[in-house]
């Protein structure tokens, strides 16, 4: 297929024709949901850029090494002298770097691509290389934004952004500014052959285009009242409007080739909280058009229920839609929580993240011992260099080995790493009338909040589960996207009974079914609750039924639980339940106020048990 | 092709900040703290150019002060030889990047020279590279934790150990550590913010005609490199000398007791931990009073310095609301002085 036989989508053609005629219009990135040919046009774009120019797609299982060069270990061991293999970053320079579901990749290796694109030069500081080189390159991405987020941070270093139809046409309401299809259709060529020829046209005409006062004036403005944070965006305004301009063939830079290109270098730099919150809401109005029927049937649930749990047949799940009557407390005071990672499991994992510690399969992390075990990548020298020592004057009798040390295949030792990993952190969040007491519901969204916060910054997923009146339901499957997090959190209402363990069931549904796809993923369950249960949903009186299913996820592996008690222990009625349901699970116990950060409570490595031996405190590794 | 300094638009505190550490590195460092994309970066890189020279052991690896602590192979040159011949080098700014490993921080055993001529040699990594510069780590709070561990190692000793891979070596690793940082992204360990002697936020400028600059000198920067930094070498020039002054002069700037009691007075009016902050303001003050060209610490480099000093020292108390530390700061700065002639 050729570029120009690409149907539609005349605003992400404009995106990669702008980049063409001028790279330092900073990249493009394609959002969109699957199968709406984002991939298809960005491979496409090789079509219309001068002939002999390197395209390099970025493999989705890469390696740092892979992206940054290293040392080629075996290679150099065999010949003595340092073999060096470079890596994308290098191979890539003077071209095209397409990075299909760049959302997929690790935040650090997006961290990596878009600091070198950014300098325009890649400095390898690895296992002994220290070099420098250049590395220019247009950079084409595409991600799913149902599959994880960017962070602001790392879009903003794009110099465009396209949302793809589907997306597009959800956010049609909102206060986007829109690309005229109709007119760039009008002025893109017909074949790739005069498109090629009117991009190379336009790159040499760049220099010559006048930029008068009130342009720039115009860019600085649009940017501002867009309200952008930092400056990057009136830099790639300008450039991708002059591009424009060469393109139209103008000599002056004018308001309407700044107006034309706006939309794509600003889609994506408006403060994402704040597009969120409008898709929400676009959501929650038709939702309201759809669905005028009685909401207190509970729909029919269609997910599948675990195995040997006939007994909590009942428990389906139930929308959690407030009722006129019962209140939605804001989210209260935000604080810094102290630091919470758990115990080191023995599976090895490609890890992503900042919370625990893990073996690390990848070359990252911290070298902790050397193995004999060649599933390890990485060659352990000093250790392989010893293994090999005491055979060296033995060896050397042999002429045919040209170095000073002699290694053979079974001297090699390998590194074990260690770095840290995310997990999925479940928040099962009790919404039920006792929560609601002296409005205690605000400050418990506000820890939930700061915990959200904490979440985010150590790269964890999150899901959220709320349980109130007759049932549990999940309300955010696992997301990267602590912004939606957030938005759920706000909309919980308060109100009804205390369904404990369809809360819990609902957890344990989800952690099962998530298991099946990602073995490796290390799950937190975190419930926050005054433990008040007084409704059951299997029959089975309120503490047997607790007990039995608390035991239940007492056996599933890879996941720990910590307990948030609300209750409010200055209160008449305290009567600390939580705590019991916290033994039940074998869970990290804290009452809200223990969750801030304290320098003192950081310091201390030991989780102190209480007397009914709950751990009350979590341990720093 | 590096930004000219001088040519950066706005943001003079973090200007300032850089080149007080420049004037007396004793300072030990600079945090930027700031949204994206408002040059912190650029700042920090464009540095490089304005760094005066220094004195070093000639062809030494390491940089070593010819009469300051010695890495392993200057004693033995010195034992051997009895004397050190000395050389001049410019300072540099020495990047950590994100992707670092272990060895490369530190250094490791030379493979190369190991499996040739099957001897150990120690190959000097990044602290070596840093030792008496500038040493720079971009998105300092995405650092890995462990390479972070070997920074406040020898932040703290201003010497590097090695004892790996059967190799042993000690030299000098004095840096002046400069880090850039989004908040939003994640926190700071606090031993590592403590070791930043200096810390300033930045944020976008929102005056319309100064990014229309911003936008004007990087378009002319990117077309034309070369003639963009001829076109600035006046105020590079001027700026590099007005800091070689100001570093001659800063042994002659008084210290009263006026102002030792000044900084006492606000650093224990606030919840701090240590004395590193009663150091650090004094030290800054008294930089800033030198490049200004005083002959003594005035109340405005008390005031100028303090923010930079406590930024990322001052304790949000629990229940205690957003900023309250900032206004009792605020506060003490306009009561100070009032005795002062």
């Amino acid at each position: 297929m050729r570029f120009s036989e690409f149907v539609g989508h005349e605003d992400a053609k404009l995106a990669l024709i702008l980049n063409a005629i001028d790279p330092r219009c900073g990249g493009v990135l394609f959002l969109g949901e699957k199968g709406t040919g984002k991939s298809t046009l960005a491979r496409l774009f090789k079509e219309i850029v001068p002939e002999g120019t390197r395209f390099l797609e970025l493999p989705m299982n890469v390696t740092e090494d892979g992206i940054l060069g290293g040392v080629d270990i075996e290679e150099t061991v065999r010949s003595g002298v340092r073999v060096y293999r470079p890596g994308i970053l290098e191979r890539v320079n003077g071209g095209i770097l397409f990075v299909d579901d760049i959302n997929l990749l690790p935040p650090e290796m997006i961290a990596f691509l878009l600091e070198v694109q950014d300098r325009g030069e890649e400095i390898v500081e690895r296992e002994g290389m220290s070099l420098r080189y250049p590395s220019v390159f247009i950079m084409v991405a595409t991600m799913n934004p149902e599959e994880g987020e960017l962070s602001p941070h790392l879009l903003d270093h794009f110099g465009m952004c396209v949302l793809w139809k589907g997306l597009r046409d959800r956010m049609d309401r909102m206060d986007v500014m829109r690309i005229s299809s109709e007119e760039i259709f009008q002025r893109i060529p017909k074949t790739d052959e005069e498109l090629r020829r009117r991009i190379e046209l336009s790159r040499k005409r760049l220099g010559d285009i006048t930029v008068p006062e009130d342009i720039e004036l115009y860019i600085v403005q649009t940017c501002m009242e867009n309200g952008v944070s930092g400056h990057r965006a009136d830099i790639f305004l300008f450039y991708a409007a002059r591009a424009y301009a060469a393109f139209c063939g103008d000599g002056i830079l004018g308001r309407e080739h700044v107006d034309a290109v706006a939309p794509l270098v600003l889609a994506h730099r408006r403060r994402m909280a704040q597009q969120m919150e409008e898709m929400e809401e676009e959501q929650e109005h038709r939702h309201e058009h759809g669905d005028e029927g009685d909401s207190d049937t509970p729909p029919h649930d269609t997910r599948p229920k675990g195995k040997g749990l006939e007994e909590f047949g009942s428990a389906d799940s139930y929308r959690i839609e407030a009722n006129p009557k019962e209140d939605v407390f804001e989210i209260g005071t935000t604080f810094r929580t102290r630091r919470i990672s758990f115990k080191r499991d023995r599976i090895k994992r490609l890890a992503l993240g900042r919370r625990t510690k893990t073996i690390s399969k990848g070359k990252g992390g911290r070298y902790v011992r050397s193995v004999m075990d060649p599933r390890e990548k990485d060659i352990a020298i000093d250790a392989t260099l010893r293994a090999a020592a005491p055979f060296q004057s033995f060896r050397r009798m042999d002429a045919t080995y040209p170095t000073a040390i002699v290694i053979k295949p079974e001297d090699l030792r390998f590194k074990r790493k260690e770095r840290r990993m995310r997990h999925i952190v479940v928040f099962v969040v009790d919404g039920s009338g006792s929560m609601g007491v002296k409005r205690r519901m605000r400050e418990v969204k506000g820890a939930i909040q700061s915990l959200l916060v904490d979440c985010y910054q150590k790269r964890d997923r999150v899901a959220m589960i709320v349980f109130r009146r007759d049932g549990a339901e999940l309300v955010l499957p696992p997301t990267s996207s602590v912004e939606m997090a957030s938005k759920k959190l706000k909309d919980i209402p308060t109100g009804g009974r205390t369904p404990l363990s369809a809360g819990l069931f609902e957890a344990y549904k989800l952690i099962r079914r998530t298991y099946i796809k990602e073995k490796e993923t290390r799950f937190a369950v975190v419930l926050v609750t005054d433990g008040r249960a007084n409704r059951s949903i299997s029959g089975l009186p309120i503490d047997e039924e607790l007990e039995r299913i608390a035991g239940i996820l007492r056996g599933l592996s890879g996941v720990d639980y910590i307990v948030v008690d609300t209750e409010d222990k200055k209160g008449f009625l305290r009567t600390d339940l939580a705590l019991k349901i916290a033994s039940l699970l074998n869970a990290y116990y804290f009452r809200m106020e223990d969750l801030r950060s304290d320098l003192l409570a950081d310091i201390a490595r030991f989780a102190k048990r209480n007397e009914e031996g709950v751990r009350c405190a979590v341990p720093v590794d | 092709m590096i930004f000219p300094f001088t040519a950066i638009v706005g943001q003079e505190e973090m200007k300032t900040g850089l080149i007080l550490n420049v004037i007396d590195p004793s300072i030990g460092g600079l945090l930027i703290m700031g949204e994206r994309g408002t040059a912190k970066s650029t700042a920090v890189r464009a540095l490089a150019d304005l760094l005066p020279e220094i004195e070093v052991v000639k062809g030494c690896r390491f940089n070593c002060d010819p009469d300051g602590f010695l890495c392993t192979e200057c004693r033995e040159k010195l034992l051997k030889e009895g004397r050190l011949e000395r050389e001049r080098r410019k300072m540099r700014v020495v990047e950590l990047p994100l992707g670092v490993t272990e060895d490369r921080v530190v250094g490791t055993l030379d493979i190369e020279h190991a499996i040739r001529m099957g001897e150990r040699r120690f190959e000097p990594g990044i602290l070596a590279d840093a030792n008496r510069n500038f040493l720079y780590v971009d998105e300092v709070n995405l650092l890995e934790d462990h390479i972070v561990d070997l920074l406040l190692d020898s932040a703290a000793m201003g010497v590097n150990t090695v004892e790996r891979e059967g190799i042993s070596f000690v030299h000098p690793a004095r840096f002046i550590l400069v880090g850039t940082m989004n908040p939003e992204e994640g926190d700071l360990r606090p031993q590592l913010l403590d070791r930043f002697g200096l810390c300033v936020k930045v944020s976008s400028i929102q005056d319309k005609f100064m990014r229309m600059e911003i936008l004007r000198r990087k378009a002319a920067f990117d077309d034309d490199p070369e003639g963009f930094k001829r076109a600035w070498a006046r105020e590079q020039e001027e700026l590099a000398r007005a800091i070689m002054e100001a570093k001659r002069r800063l042994e002659r700037i008084e210290i009263t007791d006026e102002v030792l009691e000044s900084i006492v007075t606000i650093t224990s009016s606030l919840n701090l931990d240590g004395h590193r902050a009663d150091i650090v303001m004094m030290k800054a003050a008294r930089a800033l009073a030198a490049f200004r060209g005083k002959e003594r610490i005035g109340l405005e480099e008390i005031r100028d310095s303090a923010g930079m000093a406590l930024n990322h020292r001052m304790k949000r108390l629990p229940f205690e609301e957003i900023g309250a530390q900032e206004e009792k700061l605020e506060l003490l700065l306009s009561s100070i002085g009032d005795g002062w002639r």
